[in-house]
């Protein structure tokens, strides 16, 4: 109560000052007030070790609040792991951790989390995997044991998978439903083809083929230390987190390393095409425009920032700017680079109205047109975009989750421990000329693949007058549906 | 300087810190659910929320309208949503862009959102650009007006109907929100229209129809602002008294009373989607948050869904394994309230089967009420998804700011916390009685042409809403 009273003893002080001022001078708002100095940035500091089992151990302090993150992520995905006819099987591996072990059903898995007040996070991703939790500090030992139980001594039951995939065949059915879903999926499949991992997906045929001998060799093969990273952040210490992990995990032995990320050669790029899917009585159009970019390790990563983010990656970037709030065709467009070990796609695109998806097209058109020289770049967009980011970086040390993920995305891409605290020198390093150049590198006019999911009755023939590119009619799992373009439905 | 001194006076006697409560039901828990803040009260009605946390170097600033879309008229619904919108264009001396710019354009972001009872708007930004994003909320609160046309108004108008189309109308199962308010409420109910608005009173709205509710319920002392995370607090005091002290306060503004939803007879309601898979859905009228019943319905939802072993998702998820996915959850707002349960069904099931399989074990547990396991499971994760709720200046912010607007008291989090760790066996008992017997309305959402799948087909009536996506319109 003391230090409250204290503080506001001296806010009067400085506000009659204040006030005085104002007295004397009538408030002129159409100042903008100036900035204070840019506080310093405050990068969390880490240890890192290895583990007897191979497994690297980070550990990062944060205690202003009694909350631990934990997690395991696993450098590799389905795409490295996944055989083609099992696309699934990942996922569902990692569901299936919570089934049960040799010593507890998943009832009484469920039953202690919940008791602990927390949950267990499990999924494996393109690229990655994680098994993951946010616990209270005096919770921490005790949920950990429970994860620790789950990934060395789950026993994967058979009834569990039927149900898994009852389920996953439920949610299948509803994604068709969802048009967003399907313009991504179709995209994916019409840049990388069916031969690409960035261009396969799971499919009712592929869940229907996983057995439980498969979901058990994945377990066995994917879920080793050789290739684990354990982050904990939070309220501990790297004494206490050490321990507890080696107690924890004491019988995961030696195994796997970092997978190879060799992906199969890109199909041939294609002339530009718009790719169109019937769904009938649409209210909007779902739009997907773009080509395969550059992989996460691109030197080009810092130009490719800035771009974006006068491209598409804000509110104020020029194509939210001019498509939604200047011509009201939207909700929200913007644009954004995949990145990943593989080469990620650029896409451009958004939800537009029905009625305006031709003329939305056009202006699509306009600003790719425009980022690779009609409209060139200027000064004030780089100043604002490099601001943006740099400035930004703080934002991403906001919580213990957030903070684990800053670090061990750094570890997961082989990126410098001083990545963060060398982020703004990279980005102010960033040239107009860099800008044009990886613009026309990577943004390549000629060979953009267009997808559109919406009613064809309404926008075909309007696509067709903007001359912007030839029409396939396709289904939603990308394939030409053979009814040919211009005839009417 | 008679105006400012008095302000200084209001600041010192309202500006005590919230005293720590002392009682401890539950030793696990507690003492880390703490918020430091100050609050007081500018002259003009301007309630303020300070809460220092240096943990980053950011700010959230945060107001909130007691405005929502229940204030709005029958035939001019979405209005506060729209305004949502309008506030983001610029004001007197914010030319248009410049918001995004002191906020994004530095690294910050900025967003708003509107429910049936507020309204709210905020920015988070490196603490270096505090004071700009003070005289940003303090323009467009006291100068919106000065530069909102019909041009203006026009174009947030069409972002909004995309808005519409995305979120509703081009949504798989995304009519039902509205289906259900004009089905649980009387016609002209406050709660009765959906907080985006038709399409037909959007295109209806006019200038002086957006203004007049403008200069009603943006002003001062219908309107409270929340600085949280890194400043200091004295330099910060000067800034809002510089920036907001001279705005004009609005009107007197009258808060009437609004019933609780209750439905004379249960209804059976089916409807038609582009969707392949049916879902069933269940809604009974309740409470609001400010009852004290509240707190129990909460605790009720996660003994019933959510977990493995709750009471629908054991049954009906894991053990006869006719649904895919369950669930139920009491929303609740200011005056009124429901409790919903949704169900995923698998292939083989049919909604009738599931109807019958949601009323067993709702009966079941009527009759037994939970077990102490149940109680302490549910509250269990209180505790955890309080203090995450803590690690954001806006997530602090936000709880600061919806205790000051709806119970006078931004410590109220605090209170609900400890309310909801002291909720019996017989008070869950007591509202699952209460509630889940009454009159309700079941609604079957299924494919087109399939109305035969809805539960109880026969006895169910169609609803038609306006398909409202515009189609044609230019």
């Amino acid at each position: 109560m003391r230090r409250q009273v204290l503080a506001l003893t001296a806010a009067i002080v400085i506000s009659l000052a204040n006030l005085a001022a104002l007295a004397q001078q009538p408030l002129d708002r159409t100042k903008v007030p100036a900035p204070g100095q840019t506080p310093v940035l405050r990068v969390p500091t880490w240890t890192r070790t290895q583990l007897s089992n191979g497994a690297t151990l980070i550990v990062s302090e944060r205690h202003n609040l009694p909350l631990v993150s934990f997690s395991i992520t696993f450098v590799g995905g389905s795409n490295q792991f996944e055989p083609v006819a099992r696309r699934g099987v990942a996922s569902m591996t990692a569901s299936m951790l919570t089934e049960g072990t040799t010593t507890k059903t998943g009832d009484q898995i469920s039953d202690a989390l919940q008791l602990l007040g927390t949950g267990v996070g499990a999924n494996v991703s393109a690229e990655e995997g994680s098994v993951n939790f946010v616990s209270t500090a005096k919770n921490f030992d005790a949920t950990l044991a429970i994860v620790a139980d789950m990934m060395l001594n789950s026993t994967f039951p058979a009834d569990a998978l039927e149900r898994l995939r009852g389920r996953t065949l439920v949610n299948l059915t509803q994604a068709k439903d969802q048009p967003t879903v399907v313009g991504a999926q179709v995209f994916a499949k019409i840049l990388y083809g069916a031969a690409h991992p960035y261009g396969q997906r799971t499919t009712e045929t592929s869940v229907k083929a996983i057995t439980r001998d498969d979901v058990v060799a994945f377990h066995k093969a994917y879920f080793q230390p050789g290739r684990a990273i354990i982050t904990v952040v939070g309220d501990t210490t790297p004494v206490k987190a050490k321990a507890a992990v080696e107690k924890a995990l004491a019988a995961w032995s030696k195994g796997g390393e970092k997978p190879s990320f060799d992906y199969p050669k890109l199909p041939e790029l294609q002339p530009a095409k718009i790719y169109l899917v019937d769904k009938p009585g649409a209210a909007q159009a779902v739009i997907n425009i773009g080509l395969p970019g550059p992989p996460r390790n691109t030197p080009d990563y810092f130009a490719l920032q800035v771009l974006n983010t006068i491209l598409g990656g804000q509110f104020q970037s020029r194509l939210n700017a001019n498509i939604r709030e200047q011509k009201g065709y939207s909700y929200g467009v913007n644009s954004n680079f995949g990145y990943g070990k593989g080469p990620g796609a650029f896409r451009a695109g958004g939800s537009i109205f029905i009625n305006k998806t031709d003329a939305a097209l056009i202006e699509f058109m306009n600003e790719l047109k425009g980022i690779v020289g009609e409209k060139p770049i200027t000064d004030e967009e780089i100043k604002t975009a490099k601001e943006s980011l740099i400035q930004g970086l703080p934002q991403r040390f906001a919580s213990v989750s957030a903070i684990s993920n800053a670090i061990t995305s750094l570890v997961v891409q082989g990126l410098p421990d001083d990545y963060y605290q060398t982020y703004a020198k990279n980005v102010s390093a960033v040239t107009k000329e860099d800008l044009l150049r990886v613009a026309k590198k990577y943004i390549d006019l000629n060979h953009l693949a267009i997808v559109i999911v919406g009613d064809r009755s309404v926008i075909e023939a309007p696509l067709k007058a903007t001359n912007i590119a030839p029409i396939t009619m396709i289904d939603i799992e990308g394939n030409p549906t053979g009814a040919s373009p211009g005839s009417s439905n | 300087m008679n105006k400012t001194l008095s302000v200084l006076s209001l600041v010192l006697m309202i500006s005590l810190s919230q005293p720590l409560l002392g009682q401890k039901k539950n030793p696990a828990s507690s003492d880390s659910i703490k918020i430091p803040f100050e609050t007081y009260k500018l002259p003009n009605g301007l309630t303020v929320i300070l809460s220092e946390d240096h943990t980053t170097p950011t700010v959230a600033v945060d107001v909130w309208y007691h405005v929502g879309s229940k204030n709005e008229m029958p035939g001019r619904t979405g209005f506060a949503h729209l305004f949502e919108h309008v506030m983001f264009t610029g004001s007197g001396h914010v030319p248009y862009g410049l918001h995004d710019k002191l906020t994004e354009g530095v690294g910050g972001g900025n967003n708003g959102s509107t429910t049936n009872d507020r309204t709210n708007y905020y920015e988070t930004i490196p603490s270096n650009y505090l004071e700009s994003a003070l005289w940003l909320e303090a323009d467009r609160m006291g100068f919106l007006l000065d530069k909102l046309d019909i041009a203006k108004l026009n174009a947030q108008r069409d972002v909004v109907k995309n808005e519409r189309r995305q979120s509703y109308d081009n949504q798989p199962y995304g009519r039902v929100s509205e289906i259900f308010s004009a089905a649980m409420y009387p016609k002209n109910h406050p709660y009765s229209w959906p907080v985006i608005g038709s399409m037909t009173d959007l295109s209806a709205a006019s200038e002086e129809d957006v203004k007049a509710f403008f200069r009603l319920y943006y002003a001062p002392n219908n309107a409270t602002l929340a600085v949280v995370g890194d400043f200091d607090p004295a330099q910060t005091k000067a800034w809002i008294q510089k920036y907001f002290v001279d705005l004009p306060q609005g009107k007197p503004l009258e808060r009437p009373k609004v019933p609780l939803g209750n439905l004379a007879s249960s209804k059976r309601l089916v409807y038609e989607d582009r969707v392949q898979v049916p879902r069933l859905y269940i809604q009974w009228p309740t409470v609001g948050f400010k009852h004290d019943d509240d707190y129990a319905l909460s605790v009720m939802s996660s003994i019933l869904s959510g977990s493995r072993t709750a009471r629908l998702t054991k049954a009906m998820v894991y053990d006869t394994q006719k649904a895919s996915q369950v669930a139920g959850f009491q929303d609740s707002d200011e005056d009124v309230g429901v409790f919903q349960i949704v169900v995923v069904p698998r292939p083989e099931a049919t909604l009738t089967e599931l109807e019958t399989s949601v009323d067993q074990v709702l009966q079941k547990f009527i009759s037994e009420g939970p077990t102490a396991e149940e109680l302490q499971k549910a509250k269990s994760g209180l505790e955890l998804s309080f203090l995450r709720g803590l690690e954001s200046n806006l997530g602090k912010a936000n709880q600061l700011i919806n205790g000051a607007i709806f119970y006078g008291n931004p410590g109220q989090f605090r209170d609900d916390y400890q309310k909801t760790m002291a909720v019996t066996a017989a008070d869950v008992k007591g509202v699952a009685s209460q509630y889940l017997t009454r009159s309700r309305i079941v609604l079957s959402v299924v494919p087109k042409g399939k109305r035969d799948q809805a539960s109880k087909a026969a006895e169910s009536e169609a609803v038609s809403v306006v398909t409202g996506n515009g189609r044609g319109g230019k």
